[in-house]
């Protein structure tokens, strides 16, 4: 029935290298009525950047909630470095090493960029728990320098940063720490192409150091097939291409999308014909709908 | 990147003491008690500030534990319940034969208990806290009452002691002695609010503790970070539960302590919710004017403290002055509104000033 040039748009099952450090496996996830993952297979490599890509409402960042113990899955199963894993908090995910950028970045607009920093990795004097500022600012200026992130104060509240200021802030917390696997949520998303292109940049040198493999959700795909090494598509809940960045295009990627907007409106319009045509003529009216797509 | 805190002239310290949290409220209180100096002979007066301590010190303990609370966005007015619960709880246990020291840190721990109830029922089950804690306010008035019977009973350890002594004199160069009548309290009662200051001691230690903990450790960032963007706290790894859980706990604790404080000072336990409704009503007005949001994220003890000061201030000036009773509360509401009014005006002259935060 689907057109034979078009490419295939199934679902990718359990698929794993030998240098996996992370597997997930069956995933899924209910959100009341809602069906935010069907079941979705994933593998990232030591190392390696992996792009996500998806529509909004795919399930791309129930996908990352579930990964770094915000959220916990239905059913399915994830392996960290060959060992079972199923994060009890974010706490625990990132003892395991994992940490995450959100979408909606989980900024305190109340506390000073260096807190934000540093906020559930606090540096502490001894042997009284009291905050040591110092040790944080000093910490937090040189990690910033690092990345190459231009933030002229860091002792403002993060209220007052730009849009893109706060997104970079966002990432360099995850990036100044002891994580292996960085998660990052559309870190693109606020920013201008500068603002864009530094990320892009810290991304592609985290990978030539090799340390840290990274997932990443991105919306462009020239910036996918630019900065990872692999893309992976979640469609309807469930991964609907997987495949190094080299042997895919923008084409092919778009056709997918284009594909699965056709389908997503057959869908809709078989509904509607057959909720018109009443029980009686049920298939009848499925009938002629379908004669109408293969025409 | 603006230099203007090189030179600190007159114009600049103000800037500077505006550009505080609590600076409207420093400013507003000492305008309030130079006023009350000016035009009353007794306010500036030692035997005065005998009198406007009991009043205010007491505010500025609840309204340390409030502010936690505040800063979280939420609210708990059950600290009324918590200040009359908790001394009919002490003489319970004190007449149960338990002793002062062990009934006061008994009746503590059952006050940090309710307070991990209501924090409980907001964390966890998501209440709203107002809802919450205007449910424990109620239950927890009446079960004082139900346990007190509705009667008053002495403090147990308050009771004053006479003593006549012997005092010498000398008048018209003849030494005479003469039976004197001296009261005391025991030191339990002394440093448990009876002594004159002592309260003020405990206010200005918790104050400074608190907000020591609130600026300086982790619990403080924690509770800052919950009110300031609560999915984003979360999302980042705080307990926003443990968290909540922990304020409401605080604050039952500080309302516990001074009710049982108060009952020593006045030496009776009044079984009668009057009195910690207003009081609990008044000392969230003092957090709130010193410069804490309600809508949470941002608040200060210590300007809980100073907002508690110009009120007592306040009350007391207007007594003073010989302002009709019946017309107390009436000004106290009114300067509330205003003191509130000018919070907002300098928060927003505040915002406008880039550069110095």
């Amino acid at each position: 029935m689907a057109d034979a040039a078009a490419p295939q748009t199934g679902v990718v099952g359990p698929t794993s290298a030998p240098d996996d450090v992370l597997r997930v496996e069956h995933i899924a996830k209910r959100f009341g009525p809602v069906t935010a993952l069907k079941d979705v297979n994933l593998h990232l490599k030591q190392g390696e950047v992996l792009g996500l890509l998806g529509d909004n409402g795919a399930g791309k960042s129930t996908l990352i909630k579930i990964i770094c113990g915000f959220q916990k899955a239905d059913a399915g199963k994830m392996w960290l470095r060959g060992e079972p894993y199923e994060p009890k908090s974010v706490d625990d995910a990132r003892a395991h090493g994992i940490e995450t950028v959100y979408q909606d970045l989980a900024l305190i607009d109340e506390l000073s960029v260096y807190h934000n920093l540093f906020l559930r990795k606090e540096r502490v004097h001894r042997p009284v728990p009291l905050l040591s500022n110092r040790q944080m600012k000093r910490e937090a200026r040189a990690a910033l320098d690092d990345i190459g992130i231009n933030i002229p104060r860091i002792d403002v509240a993060v209220a007052r940063l730009s849009g893109g200021q706060r997104q970079a802030i966002a990432v360099a917390r995850t990036v100044n720490s002891d994580a292996d696997i960085l998660l990052l949520d559309e870190p693109l998303a606020a920013m201008g192409a500068k603002e864009g292109a530094q990320i892009l940049d810290l991304v592609a040198r985290l990978k030539d150091e090799g340390r840290v493999s990274i997932i990443m959700i991105l919306h462009n795909y020239v910036h996918v097939l630019q900065a990872c090494d692999r893309v992976s598509m979640i469609q309807d809940g469930a991964i609907a291409l997987d495949k190094p960045t080299a042997e895919t295009s923008v084409e092919e990627l778009t056709d997918i999308v284009v594909n699965e907007y056709r389908r997503a409106r057959e869908e809709a319009h078989r509904a509607e014909a057959e909720a018109a045509s009443g029980g009686a003529a049920a298939s009848g009216g499925a009938a002629a709908s379908e004669g109408a797509s293969g025409a | 990147m603006q230099e203007h805190r090189a030179l600190p002239g007159g114009r600049a310290i103000l800037e500077r003491l505006i550009s505080l949290r609590e600076g409207s409220i420093i400013v507003v209180t000492v305008i309030v008690a130079v006023y009350f100096s000016a035009n009353t002979s007794t306010f500036f007066t030692g035997s005065n500030f005998e009198t406007l301590l009991p009043y205010f010190a007491p505010l500025a303990i609840l309204g340390a534990g409030e502010v936690f609370v505040l800063i979280l966005g939420e609210v708990d007015l059950s600290i009324g319940a918590m200040y009359m619960f908790a001394p009919i709880v002490f003489y319970k246990l004190d007449t149960a034969g338990l002793g002062l020291v062990p009934s006061i840190i008994l009746s503590m721990l059952i006050c940090m208990a309710v307070g991990a109830i209501t924090g409980s029922f907001v964390a966890i089950l998501g209440v709203s806290s107002f809802v919450t804690s205007l449910g424990m306010l109620f239950g927890f008035e009446g079960l004082s009452l139900i346990l007190s019977h509705g009667t008053p009973v002495a403090t147990p350890g308050a009771q004053v002691h006479s003593t006549i002594v012997q005092v010498h004199h000398v008048v018209n160069g003849h030494s005479i002695t003469l039976p004197e009548k001296v009261n005391h309290v025991g030191t339990f009662a002394k440093i448990f609010g009876a002594g004159i200051y002592s309260e003020l001691i405990w206010a200005i230690a918790i104050v400074l503790i608190l907000q020591v903990v609130l600026t300086f450790t982790r619990w403080g960032l924690y509770t800052v970070a919950i009110g300031s963007n609560k999915l984003g706290a979360a999302e980042a790894g705080v307990k926003v539960k443990l968290v909540t859980i922990r304020n409401f706990v605080l604050a039952a604790l500080l309302a516990g302590l001074v009710g049982v404080f108060e009952a020593i000072r006045s030496q009776t336990i009044q079984p009668d919710p009057s009195g910690p409704n207003e009081l609990l009503l008044i000392a969230i007005a003092g957090a709130v004017i010193g410069g804490t949001l309600l809508s949470g994220g941002s608040g200060t003890v210590v300007g809980a403290f100073i907002g508690a000061l110009f009120l007592g201030i306040l009350k007391d000036g207007l007594i003073l002055q010989g302002v009709n009773a019946n017309y107390l509360l009436f000004y106290t509401g009114i300067a509330i509104i205003v003191a509130m009014t000018a919070n907002v005006y300098v928060a927003r002259a505040r915002r406008g000033h880039s550069g110095s935060g």
